[in-house]
């Protein structure tokens, strides 16, 4: 039972997740394996840059520049692999993703300019980095890296491309949440002063989580070269979409409160929704509307719950 | 547990209550369109263009739109899910040349045909039928620097940078320049293809005083004019694309020079009337169909003529005036006002 209380939020969205899929199915009955396959691979970019905005949501920070920086890095590594081998190419980006975080994150740190500031500027700074690196689409993709996200690993319907993602967040997120800094980290987001006063290093636990931030975007980075075979320099749309992401899946901005997987479960259902728009032909003009009217009526809903739940009955 | 349950009955309403109807199959043809800039003068005339040809295709039953501001990564989602949707044909303006092979390529394999419009893409067997944009920038380029006598100073207004149609442009353009040594560029921004931005653009330039003898526009063009008579400058020769606010103006803007290069966002018509050919078994030799772009000026009797002939005032200012392509599309300028396409919920 406390199980289910912890995560009842969680454990909500996988209803969510699962209902949408039924009405999927129910809308084009030959939705099946490549369907599932499809969306996971949509997802990929999406949901690596929303756990990029969870990692600096939950230590009280926000990053405007999670999209910029995985441009940087899809650029990096199309160009990289031009000339060399592809596994030195993407721990070099890994290395370039971290790196950038970590300079998101100092200056925050040193200048005391808030975070949504720092990282507006820096969103235009990456962008334009990303463009000095390339400046129309182009490189290439290695082909393990393309071929790591096609199609069905172990049983036949179980994506390659969301096994990948799981074990890249979860091999990275279990242990630092674990550690010593996930703690910190928790600490730093849910009161500054009272982490400070504990013994917390503020400062550098601020700058680690944006670093990590850097690393999961570079991850997103490399998702969208893998994707699409070149690297492109021009940020797509996932900033607001990993925004909106971790407030679905409740972790709460401002700090201190949520995890991953409720995040990385809420992209998929926003993906599902707009696989379910496409199928239902709903005109295209609409389907933000509906999106945005979705997202705020869970949110909404859930925190109507949680109230209710927290009051005595 | 209790709330758990809640939860997902909400949601299932939710669900429910916004998923209208499956798409009709009456045994028709069901075309799906793919397209990544939204609330474009062009690409929303492309769109109408596809929804008015669809319309009056008589094998054509059925058009699912994703229609949507995005990138590669975005317009690979969309394609998939339109072969989730079972659509027999896809006609995409794509994204990027090479970035979308691998839905494309699965598209093909599950019997789908594809048509890119606008611009290419490399996988095997798609249908390309574009506008030559090479071809537009060069012209409209060499038309203003041999208007300038070959000597002067130029502002070049490009569109989106790192975007392909903008990279084959500026191509274009530095093939007519390197023709005119006497050419230099003194100002070259980014309009993102954005009416307002533009329009800032030229303003801030002519603030600052800098002179100049020219301007060549990636089809931010009617604004360009708007700001040089706003902020009473000395209209200078300018180039832009044949949308019907610029046309307009190259007719009635007294003193003001200028050009007007074809790119019509009709091809995504042309586009739909291909792609039923090709499901009729009618399918074109080469893969490859390139609309060549013409020039209307207003510096001459006879391009003077052409540009009166092409004005109409019903159209909206931002759409390309040429709205058909004769040959391939067969609805009436009003359809493609309307805007209504077949069995769209």
């Amino acid at each position: 039972m406390s199980f289910v209380r912890r995560n009842a939020w969680t454990l909500g969205l996988v209803a969510l997740m699962v209902v949408l899929l039924g009405v999927t199915r129910l809308i084009q009955p030959n939705f099946g394996v490549s369907g599932l396959e499809s969306l996971a691979r949509a997802a990929l970019p999406f949901a690596f840059a929303t756990a990029a905005m969870a990692v600096v949501v939950i230590v009280g920070g926000i990053d405007l520049s999670v999209a910029s920086m995985m441009a940087v890095c899809s650029v990096t590594a199309a160009v990289l692999m031009q000339t060399m081998g592809g596994v030195p190419a993407i721990l070099i980006t890994l290395a370039v993703g971290t790196l950038m975080g970590l300079i998101n994150g100092v200056l925050i740190v040193l200048t005391r300019v808030p975070d949504i500031v720092v990282t507006l500027a820096m969103l235009f700074v990456w962008e334009g980095t990303a463009l000095l690196i390339l400046n129309s689409p182009g490189g290439i993709a290695a082909p393990f890296l393309r071929e790591a996200i096609a199609g069905s690993v172990l049983i036949h319907g179980l994506p390659k491309a969301l096994i990948l993602m799981a074990i890249i967040v979860a091999v990275i997120w279990v242990p630092l949440k674990r550690s010593k800094l996930g703690l910190a980290i928790y600490a730093t987001g849910s009161d500054e002063n009272a982490a400070f006063r504990s013994g917390v290093a503020v400062g550098r636990t601020k700058a680690a989580a944006y670093a990590v931030c850097g690393l999961f975007s570079a991850f997103g980075g490399l998702s969208l070269l893998a994707l699409t075979g070149i690297g492109e320099p021009v940020p797509g749309p996932y900033l607001l979409a990993a925004v909106a992401a971790v407030v679905l899946g409740g972790a709460v901005l401002g700090g201190g409160i949520g995890g991953l997987l409720g995040p990385i479960i809420a992209v998929f259902i926003l993906r599902i929704i707009r696989t379910i728009l496409t199928l239902a032909a709903v005109d295209p003009n609409v389907t933000t509307i509906v999106e945005g009217t979705i997202m705020v009526g869970v949110v909404m809903f859930g925190a109507f719950l949680m109230m209710r739940g927290r009051s005595p009955s | 547990m209790n709330r758990r349950l809640m939860m997902g009955a909400a949601a299932a309403a939710l669900s429910v209550a916004m998923a209208p109807a499956a798409i009709a199959q009456d045994g028709g043809y069901t075309i799906g369109v793919s397209n990544t800039v939204q609330g474009n003068g062009w690409r929303e005339e492309m769109i109408c263009a596809m929804r008015a040809q669809a319309l009056v295709e008589p094998d054509v039953t059925g058009l699912v739109v994703a229609h949507r501001n995005t990138d590669s990564a975005g317009q690979l989602e969309d394609l998939n899910n339109l072969i989730e949707a079972g659509v027999d044909a896809i006609v995409l303006n794509p994204s990027n040349p090479d970035a979308l092979n691998s839905a494309l390529e699965a598209a093909m394999a599950a019997g789908i045909v594809v048509v890119a419009v606008d611009a290419g893409v490399t996988a095997e067997g798609a249908y390309i039928l574009s506008n030559n944009q090479e071809e537009y920038a060069y012209l409209g380029a060499r038309w203003l620097f041999e208007q300038l006598g070959g000597q002067g100073d130029v502002v070049y207004m490009r569109g989106i940078a790192g975007v392909s149609a903008d990279t084959d442009r500026d191509n274009g353009f530095k093939r007519a320049l390197a023709e005119f040594p006497g050419i230099e560029i003194v100002h070259e921004v980014f309009t993102g293809w954005q009416q307002d931005q533009g329009k800032q653009q030229m303003f801030d330039f002519l603030a600052t005083g800098i002179p100049f003898d020219g301007v060549w526009t990636s089809g931010i063009d009617n604004v360009i004019v708007d700001a040089f008579i706003e902020s009473g400058a000395p209209l200078v020769p300018i180039v832009g694309a044949d949308n019907a606010g610029f046309v307009g103006q190259l007719n009635s803007v007294e003193g003001l020079e200028g050009a007007a290069v074809t790119n019509p966002g009709s091809v995504g018509g042309a586009g739909i009337a291909l792609a039923v050919d090709i499901l009729n078994g009618e399918a074109p030799d080469d893969n490859t169909v390139l609309v060549d772009p013409v020039l209307w000026e207003n510096v001459t009797e006879e391009g003077r003529a052409t540009l009166e002939a092409a004005q109409n005032p019903n159209l909206d200012p931002e759409w390309p005036v040429s709205v058909t392509i004769p040959g391939w599309t067969d609805y009436t300028m009003e359809q493609i006002i309307a805007c209504e396409g077949p069995g769209e919920g």
